[in-house]
């Protein structure tokens, strides 16, 4: 693939800027004719599902837009695990993802009042916690995106005894905690893009707009994350066995 | 057997391929020719679509520290106060 070398650009205040073209793109899905409906309608509603309008959450949102701390507070306890938990799984460090939390609720304080409730609250601020922390990560100088490296085709290892005979899929092996220690250990790069689509529900379009690279980058990277993946378990449902 | 399996994989690698695509069009793979005569394809895509439906079910476990509230308080009474200064 030859949109593997788009690497995100770097800089100070330029990127500013950048970042928000970047979310005025993402704002309004750009349609994207290869993919079918379905594959646009599944996100959609993990969204949703997501997202579950909270009780209580529209009145705190209206009084903070007129200033009220205290409502500003009912929205930090309503949203502060989500935001914690998007932070952490995009950068995999608890200093780091704290520092970016507070960030995050510090920009919604100078922004809600710009917020128009033409998209779930939780939508808007999740993408602004999202840009916080891509935008960390450009100022640090990582590529967002990992460089491509050749993925050799997964081989029959049936052969093989070491994931045993009565089980050659992963299927009903991994729970929750397995999958999360998993992600963690995946390359920066895979990490993020397997956290915003498969986690998060964003689609391929959303992601190569945030992330600057094209939508074909996108899919091999998350492709790549879960090729990775499925290796990290196998391995750790070998042990498993094995310890 | 040895050019049976050297043109299983060569249809294997084709077939991988073009798997990310073929994910993201949102077809049911395991209808899919090739997966059906092929036990390895057919365990990667089982895998990786079991992966994608675990990965929709993790869900915000983590909370932040209570000193992230403090921060962000004291930042806004800050700010208030300058606010104030200033006007
Ligand atoms: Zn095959």
């Amino acid at each position: 693939m030859d949109d593997a070398k788009i690497l995100p650009r770097k800089g100070g205040t330029h990127i500013d800027s950048t970042m928000k073209n970047t979310l005025r793109t993402a704002d309004k899905p750009s349609p994207t004719p290869a993919q079918p409906l379905t594959a646009e309608a599944r996100p959609v509603q993990q969204q949703q599902r997501r997202n579950p309008p909270i009780a209580g959450e529209l009145t705190a949102i209206a009084q903070a837009q007129q200033g009220d701390g205290a409502s500003f507070e009912i929205l930090y306890n309503m949203h502060k695990r989500r935001v914690y938990s998007l932070c952490l799984r995009m950068l995999g460090n608890v200093a780091e993802a704290e520092d970016l939390t507070q960030e995050a609720f510090l920009q919604l304080h100078r922004k809600i009042g710009t917020f128009r409730g033409d998209s779930a609250f939780s939508t808007w601020l999740h993408r602004m916690a999202v840009n916080v922390v891509l935008m960390h990560l450009r100022k640090k100088g990582l590529p967002l995106v990992s460089l491509e490296e050749t993925l050799e085709p997964a081989q029959d290892d049936g052969p093989r005894k070491d994931f045993g005979t009565r089980d050659l899929t992963l299927s009903g092996s991994i729970d929750r905690v397995t999958l999360e220690r998993a992600v963690e250990e995946l390359p920066p790069g895979y990490r993020l893009v397997f956290v915003l689509h498969d986690v998060e529900g964003y689609e391929h379009n959303e992601i190569a707009a945030m992330l600057q690279c094209s939508i074909g980058n996108s899919k091999s990277q998350l492709h790549k994350a879960r090729m990775r993946l499925r290796s990290l378990l196998r391995q750790k449902a070998n042990g498993k066995g094995a310890a | 057997m040895t050019s049976n399996r050297s043109r299983t994989s060569i249809e294997c690698e084709e077939f991988q391929r073009q798997l990310p695509e073929f994910f993201d069009s949102g077809q049911d793979l395991l209808v899919h020719r090739h997966v059906q005569s092929c036990q390895n394809c057919s365990s990667l895509v089982r895998d990786l679509e079991y992966i994608a439906a675990q990965a929709k079910l993790l869900l915000p476990i983590h909370d932040p520290s209570p000193a992230v509230w403090e921060n962000i308080h004291n930042a806004l009474t800050r700010q208030q106060k300058d606010d104030d200064k200033s006007s």
